[in-house]
């Protein structure tokens, strides 16, 4: 085999190799098509991030969810639902920050995040069992223009360590039907 | 081993390179978009059950016509909501060739109604639960997104599934060519 390649000449060879990789270079170009729509996950990436009243001077305790969305994607404000699992962690109503608000002919008015979100889900309680947690959204977005998603679920996993402290912030009332 | 060999390698690989080059380089198709492969068996398809705006129970296997249209969408989807105009001209201008449509969607049924009222939808507008966006993933849409639409045969055959809008003028041109008798 060495012997038979080895008949042509270093220019050859050269221009084998090129248009080999070009050929595996343009092919998955095309197959990854912008207009292909985006699979939820990859359009809307959430991140979980603990927030400490003790480490965070703004004295805020809970936990922080940053969304980035892929350009021309949106999300729903009022269509997004958290939970903690397991429901031993209780969580105030989440606090969204403005986002835009859009009017649509038929849907009438809403509010949309582009680009990157960040929600904050308040603890309800002043002290919280450390513990392996899993933060659940239901959320529901769309690519502009074009399509859709139905609602669909992420999971996060959240890990509260030994030591968690959120009594620097004042504790939030239960929501009705509860008591501590 | 033949001389030639080398240079016809060479010559299929050049080819491939200017091809690929090619077709990366030209626009990329609009939406609709082809739709991934399709899972659900015909008789599957024809036996799904929905609710129609009285509350009856419906399968698709009831609509009698040589293409079915079935229209993935929902209240909250502008995109759905932008195409259903077009499809309800369609369905006029095609409905004595055998061309019939039904709208299905996973939404509150007293909504669906109002939005079928308001946008004068001229085709039935059934509503389902969770069996609507399996029947949806199990018919292409494996990302489940809407709109995505379907042209069944009578007989529950796929001829085409779609996700994203779907144009007035690009969908009775497909007619055309699936029904090119016109009977």
């Amino acid at each position: 085999m060495q012997g038979y390649f080895g008949r042509f000449s270093g220019t050859m060879r050269r221009f084998l190799g090129l248009a080999a990789a070009l050929a595996c270079l343009a092919f998955p170009a095309r197959a990854a098509s912008p207009d292909d729509p985006l699979e939820a996950d990859q359009a809307f990436r959430p991140t979980v991030r603990l927030i400490s009243g003790t480490a965070d001077t703004s004295g805020r305790h809970g936990i922080d969810i940053e969304y980035r969305i892929a350009a021309g994607y949106y999300l729903y404000r009022d269509r997004m639902r958290f939970e903690v699992l397991p429901a031993t962690l209780l969580i105030a109503p989440a606090e969204f920050p403005r986002g835009l608000e859009v009017e649509d002919p038929f849907l009438g008015k809403s509010v949309i995040f582009r680009q990157s979100a960040t929600i904050h889900l308040p603890f309800t309680v002043s002290s919280v069992r450390p513990g392996q947690y899993r933060v659940r959204i239901t959320a529901q977005g769309c690519a502009e223009n074009r399509l859709c998603y139905a609602p669909f679920v992420q999971e996060l996993p959240l890990n509260i360590p030994p030591g968690y402290r959120v009594t620097d912030s004042p504790v939030r009332p239960l929501p009705p039907g509860l008591q501590r | 081993m033949k001389a030639w060999l080398p240079f016809a390698g060479v010559g299929v690989l050049a080819a491939l390179a200017g091809a690929s080059l090619w077709l990366a380089s030209t626009p990329t198709i609009p939406t609709p978009l082809k739709s991934e492969a399709v899972e659900a068996a015909p008789a599957a398809v024809m036996a799904a059950k929905f609710v129609d705006h009285e509350g009856k129970s419906r399968v698709l296997g009831q609509i009698a016509g040589k293409v079915i249209v079935v229209n993935f969408w929902a209240t909250w989807c502008t995109p759905c909501v932008e195409e259903m105009p077009g499809f309800a001209r369609v369905q006029a201008r095609w409905e004595a060739r055998g061309v019939r449509f039904v709208g299905l969607a996973n939404d509150d049924p007293a909504k669906v109604k109002a939005f079928g009222e308001r946008l004068a939808i001229n085709y039935p507008l059934w509503t389902g639960e969770a069996a609507v966006m399996d029947l949806s993933r199990r018919l292409g849409n494996r990302i489940g997104v809407l709109p995505h639409t379907v042209l069944l045969d009578g007989e529950g055959q796929v001829i085409e599934s779609r996700i994203g809008i779907y144009a007035e003028e690009k969908l009775e041109a497909r007619l055309k060519e699936i029904l090119p008798q016109g009977i």
